[in-house]
């Protein structure tokens, strides 16, 4: 895809501390890439070099081929929806939406008109003259995506923008937002820690830590190809054990001989690290790519069960193993806590990960 | 990064820094220069660098019994003051009882009150010659008075009267800012009311509770009014000061004042660090209904009654002043009451130049006052906030300082610095000129004009800033279009408080008025001086409407801005 929106080695220093550290991204035109990590990851800090609040100490942003890393926020033309709103109290609903509008240079009716149907997009038609303070904090969020959208910007920057919305708005909200950010066809760059709310909004999703990028991918790609032990576990859930590369096969699947025993089927991050025979390394596996099986089965892994959870259509049960603890999901309440249980792959090496040890930074 | 630019501040200009530098020299220039002149002065005699004035200051029996009268008057004030004020707060923020709003409004009337006029006021009412004073005289049939109302007791009796409001109000806002949700968690958790009162109330309170003895200690050692009109020869270090200069002991002056000034900030300095440490703030939503109506016959009765009879006694004086107002000059002579009213005394200060003339000098050095400390505490408050510009505490501390050096030390510092010309030193001849009121009038307004600018940038969202910003909106259209408005409720407070301040100036003003330049204050006290009690009486009532009208816009200005954002 060609880039419209391109960060190219920005870094950002705080106090001598690296907030974002060597980030690179590109964002293609009418994309939505969402920035999603842990708070203090940096992603907030990135959004807000986009929109020019911060200025990089290093690195460049480029939009359209044009470099735009010193301009000021005002002459960037990118549309901002803040965590807390930010809607001017003193202003009415209308005005607030017109506020962008009324340096364009654009008559009155005209900018009538554009507010009026900024207001429809975000279906509050006719809410003009309606004062901050009586909204809900659903119509609160509206608002301020009508006055982003009203002078009608090159990007949409989004600072997580549904965090103060209670749980079943959040879900209708964010359905209507990505309808309506692809209906316009705007470029946007949309930062939160929910990964539920990456997965249903994005094209694409950096997942970014400590300052950087850790991965970028379609969140099918990252869930079922994580780069990063942290990508992994992040994204869904994951058990995980330790054991020792056996072999590594050119499609890149690992065989590793687990710390309890049997030896099961991995696959090997796109980079292969440092996967070589012999090597210590941890399996993560996600709870549906595990199933229950017979302890007899050379490929069973034996363990006591620890937890037991209801999860709507499914149980998650978690398994203490030798080498560390597994999750698996099952259809019926199939043991009791205490058992003894033999778990085993579905269809390896599908949900299976094998990182090396020490490749991912982590305490573990 | 460059030094210009702190942690999460803007990168400044070259007319950035260029502002930066000239606040930070036109503020060093006017409130902490003065003093270092007076702390050099009073190093200095004829034969150069001394302590020749410390060591006669220190060997003055008389002078050290002032500075002490001064500590101990104060902390008895701050005694006193917090035993009227805080269970008067508790019953008004506890009990629902007929008549609970007005009588909680009138409580804290004597904030109204100028201190000289509060001063006079209970002169006419409890002075040798005064209303109460006559009528107990008259019940118990008495030759002479019952009482003289002079030296340290009288001193003592108008501080706790004039300053109580200070823990009246600040208990009050303090009940309204704790989470009600503690009070019933106490209940449940079967604490009864005075077990909720000693363990939750009163702990939650003591950073307000400190707040206000601060306030009300640091308010008495400045105290001039009420030591100069009724201390007789009991003196304290204001008046000691005033008296020295007075003499022409110009040097004595000087060593007291800096003694004055370095006790207060020694006393400030701990007390504001352990206020400053402590703040609760209730993480709750706020307010669910705190009180409690009054259930027993009893208190049905007893408790209205008591909070009115107290509230009566506290406007007694304001009523008493308005009574003077309204006696003809020469008509009342050793009647309890006067005999005759009218409104002759009002007329008077309208119909002559000479007698209207202290009330417009008021207006005008109030209002320029105000409106210079306004627009110096906004460009203060946006550097020091927004721009996060290096030295902001300095500059934070410097808009505070007025607030800790009682009236006369500023007062003195003035008069010795703008009494000269030496333009290379940054000294101009301003004693005799208005402009040296207006100057001293700026400096004791700025600590209010500030706080509540500091406050209101503090409270201003800083992404309504950036959202402006992102919406394409320059600087200045940032400015006048988002954050003054949004400052407005802020600075409406401050200045209706700074005009109000003053309006009744007194204290800097005696040191620094002219005939041509005179104060209603000045004027009270001289019409005070020629025993013309009914026009010393209508100026203060003057006055008090003026601050009421005053506080009274302020306060619809902010409630109109609040309703409009809903």
């Amino acid at each position: 895809m060609q880039a419209f929106l391109e960060l190219d080695h920005l870094t950002r220093t705080f106090a001598g501390t690296p907030a974002v550290h060597e980030l690179s991204l590109s964002v293609g035109e009418h994309e939505i890439v969402t920035l999603l990590g842990p708070s203090g990851c940096g992603k907030t800090t990135t959004l807000r070099m986009i929109a020019g609040f911060e200025t990089p100490n290093s690195g460049r942003i480029v939009l359209d081929g044009r470099d735009v890393t010193q301009l000021p926020p005002q002459k960037r033309g990118f549309g901002m929806v803040f965590q807390h709103y930010a809607l001017f109290p003193h202003m009415s609903v209308g005005a607030n939406v017109a506020f962008g509008l009324e340096t364009a240079g654009l008559t009155r009716a005209q900018i009538d008109e554009r507010v009026a149907h900024a207001l429809e997009l975000v279906r509050l038609p006719g809410a003009g003259d309606r004062s901050i303070g009586s909204l809900s904090g659903g119509q609160q969020q509206r608002v301020a995506l009508a006055r982003a959208l009203a002078p009608q910007p090159n990007v949409l920057l989004l600072d997580e923008p549904l965090s103060n919305l209670d749980a079943a708005l959040r879900e209708q909200t964010r359905r209507e937002l990505r309808t309506l950010v692809k209906e316009i066809g705007i470029t946007t760059v949309y930062v939160t820690h929910d990964q539920e709310e990456a997965f249903d909004l994005s094209d694409r999703i950096a997942v970014m830590r400590e300052g950087r990028l850790e991965q970028l991918g379609p969140a099918e790609d990252l869930y079922h190809g994580p780069a990063s032990e942290f990508v992994a576990t992040f994204l869904g859930r994951a058990g995980a054990v330790t054991g020792r590369v056996d072999t590594v096969d050119r499609g890149g699947v690992v065989t590793c001989r687990l710390a309890g025993g049997p030896t099961w089927k991995a696959l090997a991050p796109a980079s292969g690290g440092s996967l070589q025979p012999g090597a210590e390394l941890r399996l993560l596996a996600r709870p549906e790519a595990l199933t229950f099986a017979d302890p007899a089965d050379e490929a069973s892994l034996c363990g006591e069960l620890r937890d037991l959870r209801f999860a709507g259509s499914v149980y998650l049960y978690t398994v203490a193993v030798e080498g560390g603890e597994l999750e698996v999901q099952a259809r019926a309440d199939q043991a009791r806590l205490g058992d003894v249980v033999a778990v085993a792959p579905r269809s390896a090496p599908t949900g299976l990960f094998a990182f090396a040890v020490g490749s991912d930074g982590q305490d573990s | 990064m460059s030094a210009w630019s702190g942690d999460g501040g803007r990168r400044l200009g070259p007319k950035d820094r260029l502002l930066v530098i000239s606040v930070f020299v036109i503020l060093f220039w006017a409130v902490v220069y003065p003093n270092l002149v007076v702390l050099a002065g009073s190093l200095r005699g004829e034969e150069g660098f001394t302590l020749r004035h410390y060591a006669a200051f220190l060997g003055t029996a008389s002078e050290l019994r002032a500075l002490w009268s001064s500590f101990w008057i104060s902390a008895l004030t701050v005694v006193f003051s917090a035993l009227i004020g805080v269970p008067l707060a508790l019953l008004f923020a506890r009990y629902e009882f007929p008549g609970r709003r007005l009588l909680g409004a009138l409580a804290a009337m004597p904030v109204l009150l100028p201190p000289l006029v509060g001063v006079i006021a209970i002169l006419f009412l409890y002075g040798e010659s005064g209303i109460a004073t006559r009528v107990v005289q008259d019940i118990l049939g008495l030759e002479s008075p019952p009482w003289r109302l002079r030296g340290s007791g009288a001193i003592l009796a108008v501080h706790a009267y004039s300053m109580y409001v200070y823990f009246y109000l600040f208990t009050l806002a303090g009940l309204a800012r704790l989470d009600p949700a503690v009070f019933e968690a106490a209940a449940s958790l079967g604490a009864g009311r005075f077990r909720t009162f000693g363990r939750v109330t009163l702990p939650l309170l003591t950073p307000t509770l400190a707040g206000a003895a601060l306030l009300t200690f640091m308010t008495s050692m400045a105290s001039f009014s009420a030591p100069y009109v009724l201390g007789g020869g009991f003196r304290v270090m204001t008046t000691q000061i005033f008296n020295s200069k007075l003499q022409g002991e110009i040097g004595m002056a000087m060593v007291e004042t800096v003694m004055l000034a370095v006790v207060s900030l020694l006393i400030l300095w701990p007390l504001a660090r352990w206020e400053g440490a402590r703040e609760y703030v209730s993480p709750g939503k706020g307010s669910a209904p705190l009180r409690v109506p009054v259930k027993s016959r009893w208190a049905a009765i007893g408790v209205p009654t008591l909070a009115g009879a107290g509230v009566l006694l506290l406007v007694l004086p304001h009523l008493t002043l308005l009574l003077v107002s309204l006696v003809p000059d020469g008509s009342w002579t050793v009647q309890t009451l006067p005999p005759r009213y009218s409104l002759e005394n009002y007329a008077q200060l309208f119909a002559e130049a000479r007698t209207f003339r202290p009330i417009l000098n008021s207006l005008v050095m109030a209002g320029g006052a105000t409106i210079i400390a306004v627009v110096v505490a906004i460009v203060v408050g946006r550097l020091v906030v927004s721009w996060r510009v290096p030295g902001r505490r300095l500059l934070e501390g410097m808009l505070a300082l007025p607030w800790a050096l009682p009236g006369t030390v500023l007062a003195i510092a003035l008069a010795t610095t703008f009494s000269v010309n030496q333009p290379w030193a940054g000294r101009f001849v301003m004693v005799g000129t208005a402009s040296i009121l207006v100057l001293a009038y700026t400096l004791r307004v700025l600590p209010l004009t500030g706080r509540a600018a500091l406050a209101g940038f503090r409270q201003l969202d800083p992404s309504l800033e950036e959202a402006a910003a992102s919406l394409g909106a320059g600087r200045w259209r940032t400015l006048r279009r988002i954050i003054v408005p949004g400052l407005l409720p802020a600075i409406a407070a401050g200045a209706s408080l700074a005009f109000v301040t003053g309006l009744g100036e007194f204290v800097a003003s005696i040191v620094l008025y002219t005939h041509r330049t005179r104060p209603i204050s000045i004027e009270i006290l001289s019409r005070l001086r020629d025993f013309d009690l009914g026009a010393a009486a209508a100026y203060g009532v003057l006055l008090m409407v003026l601050v009421a009208g005053a506080f009274g816009l302020g306060q619809r200005w902010i409630q109109g801005e609040r309703a409009e954002t809903g």
